[in-house]
């Protein structure tokens, strides 16, 4: 397979199927980034579209045609899918594999990310989140993104992989560059020290391996009995290190923001901080209604899917948010129901590369506001701040979120 | 009546563990659905139901306790 890719001229898209759309760009003084896709929505886009955008790609906006499309990897592949295209790009294990080679990686990792290993993390978690809300609590204000939202995950990172909290900064630094760089050369460089970082850690590993994630990747073993190769193992380390930051710290700033204009929600989780069934069950609905991820597929050969001539090799944007709030699927889809029973959400994806965190997600998002809500059972968005402002792409979020609450 | 899961079609969201871990659990391999005992109680009909109800991947069906999965 070439790594020189083109993308292919849109001749095989008929004019009626072309939207001009960005999911990149944010309108100014839009509070909600999902907003623009949404809008797609309501201006009545074709539930199949074509922009020439970022390289030009497919979005689906049908919750079916999005499941379809996370299921079938015979059609919709996740290998080498960057939009705007970038390549090379690190070959991610295990989420940019296609099966069967995916399973490999996924099977050594899974038993690590059920509900039952995820349960028994509970408390380290609770401890690291208290820690961090005592540092700023009595002070009556925080940034949330900058003095939680981005330091909980990196510091559930640490935990994972057997790294001492003491390295948070250098991490939350790396992690930072990654996310909100711009610049390509900057990028590349760090692309370069997050691996010197994992490489070194690797190797600490395999000479003297502990009881955490990292170890159990550098020793495991193939099906003939030999270590997995380096580059793997390194590029899993990769996926583990970039996909449980940003998602996370976004979601939960969707969810502080939301509390904070909503007291009656607030009051909500107060009132069940002891019923762990009723919490779970409203933080399931503030996943459905708060999908930041829009997940991005590469189309395997020329193919017809539901009637619309595809081509090998174009982009497919599957953004959760709007199957999320498909009509067809869910109730009242663009209200929020604490109460929702019924809930079939595609936050995490559905099919063979389901989020494998999610479980651990969503209980670092249920722990966090467990440990919040005791030391801070009340708080409002700060009003002499002027509010961060929103941006679209892969994983849409805020730039700043300023909080303030009585001491 | 009893419950039972199509591990072909079961993703591992453990939204029916979540929803009644009375008789859902999710194994500790893959985190598939995993139905010790997959006759239930009455007084559980209604949360089984909801659990079926709540599977993203439709991999939960209820029988009469004599209908085999086809």
């Amino acid at each position: 397979m070439s790594l020189l890719f083109q993308p292919s001229p849109p001749d095989h898209v008929p004019a009626e199927l072309i939207v001009d759309f960005d999911f990149f760009d944010v309108p100014e003084g839009l509070a909600d980034p999902a907003e623009i896709w949404h809008g797609l929505v309501k201006r009545g886009a074709p539930p199949i579209f074509y922009t020439p955008r970022n390289g030009g790609h497919w979005v689906f906006l049908d919750y079916a045609d999005i499941v379809h499309a996370y299921r079938d990897h015979s059609i919709f592949s996740t290998y080498q899918t960057p939009i705007p295209p970038i390549e090379p790009f690190p070959v991610v294990q295990p989420q940019g594999v296609d099966p069967p080679a995916h399973n490999v990686f996924r099977r050594l990792l899974a038993p690590m990310f059920t509900p039952i290993a995820v349960r028994a993390m509970t408390g380290e978690l609770e401890r690291r989140a208290a820690g961090l809300i005592d540092g700023f609590a009595a002070g009556g204000r925080c940034d949330f993104i900058r003095d939680y939202a981005e330091r909980f995950p990196t510091n559930t990172f640490l935990f994972l992989f057997g790294l001492p909290e003491e390295r948070l900064e250098e991490f939350l630094e790396l992690a930072n560059i990654f996310f909100r760089s711009t610049d390509p050369a900057v990028r590349a460089a760090n692309i370069e020290a997050i691996y010197a970082v994992l490489d070194a850690l690797f190797r600490e590993k395999l000479a003297a391996p502990g009881d955490d994630i990292a170890s159990a990747i550098v020793t495991a073993r193939d099906d003939k009995g030999h270590p997995h190769d380096w580059t793997d193992i390194l590029n899993c380390g990769f996926l583990l290190f970039v996909a449980g930051l940003d998602t996370v710290t976004n979601t939960m700033a969707y969810i502080w923001r939301y509390l904070a204009i909503t007291p009656a929600a607030r009051q909500y989780f107060r009132d069940r901080l002891d019923d762990p069934d009723a919490f779970l069950r409203a933080i399931e609905e503030l996943m459905r209604i708060n999908a930041v991820s829009n997940l991005f597929r590469r189309v395997t050969h020329d193919c017809e899917f539901r009637g619309v001539a595809m081509r090998a090799n174009d982009r497919v944007v599957l953004p959760n948010t709007v199957a999320n709030r498909d009509p067809k699927v869910f109730r009242d889809p663009d209200s929020i129901d604490l109460d929702r029973e019924v809930n079939v959400h595609v936050t995490f994806g559905v099919g063979p590369h389901r989020c494998i965190g999610s479980h651990l997600a969503k209980r670092e998002v249920m722990v966090s506001l467990q440990q919040w809500l005791h030391r801070i059972p009340d708080f409002e968005l700060a009003p002499d701040q002027p509010p961060g402002s929103a941006f679209g792409g892969s994983v849409m979020g805020f730039t700043g979120l300023e909080l303030r609450w009585d001491r | 009546m009893k419950v039972i899961v199509n591990l072909d079609l079961c993703q591992g969201h453990a939204r029916c563990e979540d929803i009644c871990p009375e008789v859902f659990a999710t194994d500790a391999v893959e985190g598939k659905c995993v139905i010790g005992k997959p006759e239930f109680a009455p007084e559980l009909e209604e949360k089984v139901r909801l659990a079926v109800r709540n599977c993203p991947e439709g991999a939960l069906r209820i029988l009469r306790t004599r209908e085999t999965y086809s």
